[in-house]
């Protein structure tokens, strides 16, 4: 309970939170306010906001209701963003993990095939693996945890390194545990809260790479997403601006959100160590 | 306190003489006719290859069809909706087997050398036949080109050759090469591909990759007084929301080929100084065409692409994909072609009740989840409008129970994956109607064409039937005859649906107000811009 209100203490914290709290409400809801296909053609064409209460932010260059689309692809990009920042934290975990704990040959192929990959842009790398296996939401969640891996790998490395010199490690080698065993119940916890740390960085880039895949056409297009929504308005940027405004908007406050609630926690959790 | 009185004379003679000047028309005007100046043209693309007579396309003939001439340019009043250009007459033998051209004297080259009889030969033997995207057609059965002087040409085909078709292939199939320049070492390997040489108003003046195409003044043309300007450049802008910009920053004089986006012609129409054209693309229309892959069970019924046609607001379609600068199309011509058209065909009015009973009909029912089916549908990427509509194709279908799953692709990878792989059920594609169904429209849903051959019938399907009478047509010399058998062929396709018509489009050109003698054929972007002049 103390974590909670030490962590609610912060104002960016509770301004992230609000902002992802909404966030996820509109995710969750998104069927019930809206349901059916948000791509359905709701009415005439490039209709400004605020004009018609029935579709309070307007349509689109069909008639498609961008209320409908803005919550639908909150839903895909808070998808997206776990997904892949989930992807990459668990083979981050696991390549650093290995790679600290083995040591040696074992270290040194995994640690160079990291900084392979750290030394292509993300992005770069993303969009090349979207465009030879062709976009669906499976392959762009893959295709950004391709490029963002790496981070977690060197500091679930960094932290192995100095767990495995501990006392309680070398006892459970005496006591003959099996190697990966040891690496993975008595390490791997152990090093999880730094690498857990980069958590919010991680779900912040992958939303911002999974817009930018979208607007350059290399999205799910069976799937509302707001990068797509920016890329349809684009085209009409003079007469309707609001429609790439909107989602832009939207996007700009999730990566916020997301960005000052991991914020807080960091320092709350970096609080709690240096009371222990 | 200021002096200066101002009378109701004054005024009115004044507001006037204004009026005078905005209502009188700018062409023809001796006193506005400025020779010289340049003209900067927005470019969309920038093409690898320039030859016009290899690769026939719009966006190639957009920059090289003002540096390398053919022999006749669509006309709107001329005989047969020509205008002679190299060529000053043309005449087909009765049994079809030769057409007789006779050339323009005085016609040189850009480097100096005279144009002949033996050009014409070269081009039409060695590059229009054996390599031209469209000319493999079209020129398939030419045997031989006789050349009994200078300036005739005797095109001697094989088996008879329908006149009107080759007429009709004239403006955009007769570029003519100079032979002395191609004819040492590979054609498709010569240098001037890419820095053309020509008889045309223009010469090529230089290439800057991702800037500009600079065409300078070829003074030693043959037209009178022409061409009127000094150069033209192609400022290379690719990004189509940027074409507006720089017309209104004055930057650019024109943007052809639609590149200012529709959905910003409102506006732009009420910039001063800027003006929307919808003409001059009489003679390229493109035709939003639903591909059907019937390979597919369910798509090999006709009740289903019936279900589908009836699915499709082609209303809705132009009103709002096209914003109103589109036609609903009846069938495989288009309804401004002024040979072939017939609007006597079955059509398919918007009924999604009858769509759904027709599906029901044809035994696929709505599951539980009331989806019938899944297709895949691919949107061709090379248009906005396409993909547009590939978006409004799959909410359409759904309301029928059809679930579509859209798949984007490059446009690489778009011709790979339907023409090569036939890895779709429904593609969304813009053919191009050229004047002839013979050039690349009956192509389209005739059986026997080998796999990846681009926008053809790689949809598997197959009618005897139609293969019949796109043979009889392609031998009937007599133009009447022709013509019906054409207007029974838009008929066949309407019933059976070998692919389904939606629409029919052409371009817009926004440009200055400066810019004269705009549009003045139907292949206008594309013709060779002699007598373009900026008034001053």
């Amino acid at each position: 309970m103390s974590v909670v209100r030490r962590f609610l203490r912060t104002p960016e914290a509770i301004a992230g939170t609000i902002i992802l709290a909404a966030l996820f409400a509109m995710a969750l809801s998104a069927s019930l306010f809206f349901p059916g296909d948000p791509q359905a053609i709701a009415g005439p064409a490039l209709l400004p906001p605020f004009q018609d209460w029935s579709l309070p932010l307007g349509t689109d260059r069909l008639g498609r209701d961008v209320l409908a689309e803005l919550f639908h692809g909150a839903r895909t990009s808070l998808a997206v963003g776990l997904a892949a920042a989930a992807a990459a934290l668990v083979i981050g975990a696991i390549v650093g993990t290995l790679a600290g704990f083995a040591g040696g040959l074992v270290d040194e192929i995994l640690m160079r095939t990291t900084d392979a990959f750290q030394t292509v842009p993300g992005f770069l790398l993303a969009l090349a693996f979207v465009s030879v296996v062709g976009p669906s939401l499976s392959v762009v969640v893959m295709a950004i945890a391709l490029g963002a891996w790496t981070g977690p790998a060197r500091v679930a490395r960094a932290e192995v390194l100095s767990i495995r010199e501990r006392d309680y490690v070398a006892g459970a080698r005496v006591i003959g545990m099996h190697p990966l065993e040891i690496a993975f119940r008595e390490v791997l916890p152990n090093a999880l809260p730094p690498v857990l740390a980069l958590s919010s960085v991680i779900v912040a880039a992958a939303i911002l790479t999974e817009a930018a895949l979208s607007f350059l056409g290399l999205g799910d297009p069976n799937r509302v997403t707001w990068g797509g929504m920016i890329a349809e308005g684009r085209t009409v940027l003079r007469t309707a601006p609001f429609l790439s405004i909107i989602p832009g908007v939207t996007l700009v406050l999730t990566v916020l959100g997301v960005y000052l609630a991991g914020e807080g926690v960091v320092e709350t959790t970096a609080v709690r160590r240096s009371l222990s | 306190m200021s002096n200066v009185t101002i009378s109701r004379r004054a005024v009115l003679a004044g507001s006037a003489a204004l009026l005078a000047s905005t209502a009188m028309p700018d062409i023809g005007w001796a006193q506005t006719l400025k020779k010289g100046g340049r003209l900067v043209v927005a470019a969309d693309s920038e093409p690898r290859n320039l030859n016009p007579a290899i690769v026939a396309s719009n966006g190639v003939f957009f920059i090289s069809s003002k540096v390398v001439e053919t022999l006749a340019e669509a006309s709107f009043d001329g005989k047969d909706g020509l205008q002679p250009r190299l060529a000053l007459s043309w005449e087909g033998a009765a049994d079809g087997l030769s057409v007789t051209f006779k050339l323009r004297d005085g016609v040189r080259w850009h480097d100096g050398k005279p144009f002949t009889s033996a050009d014409v030969a070269f081009s039409a033997l060695q590059v229009w036949k054996p390599l031209q995207n469209l000319g493999r057609t079209v020129f398939k059965d030419l045997a031989a080109v006789d050349t009994p002087d200078d300036l005739t040409a005797v095109f001697k085909f094989a088996k008879p050759t329908p006149f009107q078709l080759i007429r009709n292939a004239l403006p955009a199939l007769s570029s003519v090469v100079p032979k002395h320049i191609y004819e040492t070492g590979k054609i498709e390997e010569n240098p001037a591909n890419n820095a053309p040489v020509g008889t045309g108003p223009f010469k090529f003046a230089e290439y800057k990759a991702g800037q500009y195409y600079r065409l300078a003044k070829n003074t030693d043309y043959w037209g009178k007084d022409e061409p009127w300007l000094d150069e033209i450049v192609y400022q290379v802008l690719p990004d189509r929301t940027s074409a507006a910009a720089a017309l209104e920053a004055e930057e650019i004089q024109l943007a052809a080929f639609s590149a200012v986006p529709l959905a910003d012609l409102d506006r732009i129409s009420k910039v001063p100084g800027l003006k929307v054209i919808t003409k001059g693309y009489e003679g390229l229309t493109y035709q939003l065409v639903v591909e059907i892959n019937h390979r597919r069970k369910e798509l090999s019924d006709l009740k289903v692409r019936q279900a589908i046609a009836h699915a499709i607001d082609k209303d809705f379609v132009v009103k709002t994909v096209f914003l109103g600068y589109a036609a609903t199309a009846t069938g495989p011509v288009p309804k401004n072609d002024p040979q072939f058209y017939t609007a006597d065909v079955p059509t398919y009015a918007f009924d999604v009740a009858k769509a759904n009973a027709l599906l029901d009909e044809a035994g696929y029912k709505k599951g539980s989840d009331g989806n019938r089916f899944s297709l895949k549908l691919l949107p061709a990427p090379y248009f906005n409008e396409t993909k547009q509509f590939g978006d409004y194709l799959r909410q359409a279908l759904a309301a029928i129970g059809i679930d579509a799953e859209l798949v984007n692709n490059d446009s690489p990878a778009h011709i790979k994956a339907v023409y090569t792989d036939h890895a779709f059920d429904l593609a969304v594609g813009p053919p191009v109607f050229r004047g002839d169904p013979a050039i690349s429209t009956t192509i389209l849903v005739q059986s026997g064409i080998p796999d990846g051959v681009p926008f053809s019938n790689q949809g598997g399907y197959k009618n005897e039937e139609l293969d019949a009478l796109i043979a009889k047509a392609s031998e009937t010399l007599d133009t009447a005859a022709r013509t019906e058998l054409y207007k029974e062929f838009q008929k066949k396709v309407a019933t059976d649906l070998p692919l389904i018509n939606v629409a029919e489009w052409s371009f817009i050109s926004v440009a200055r107000d400066t810019v004269s003698n705009i549009a003045n054929n139907p292949r206008w972007a594309v013709s060779n811009w002699a007598d373009t002049y900026l008034a001053g």
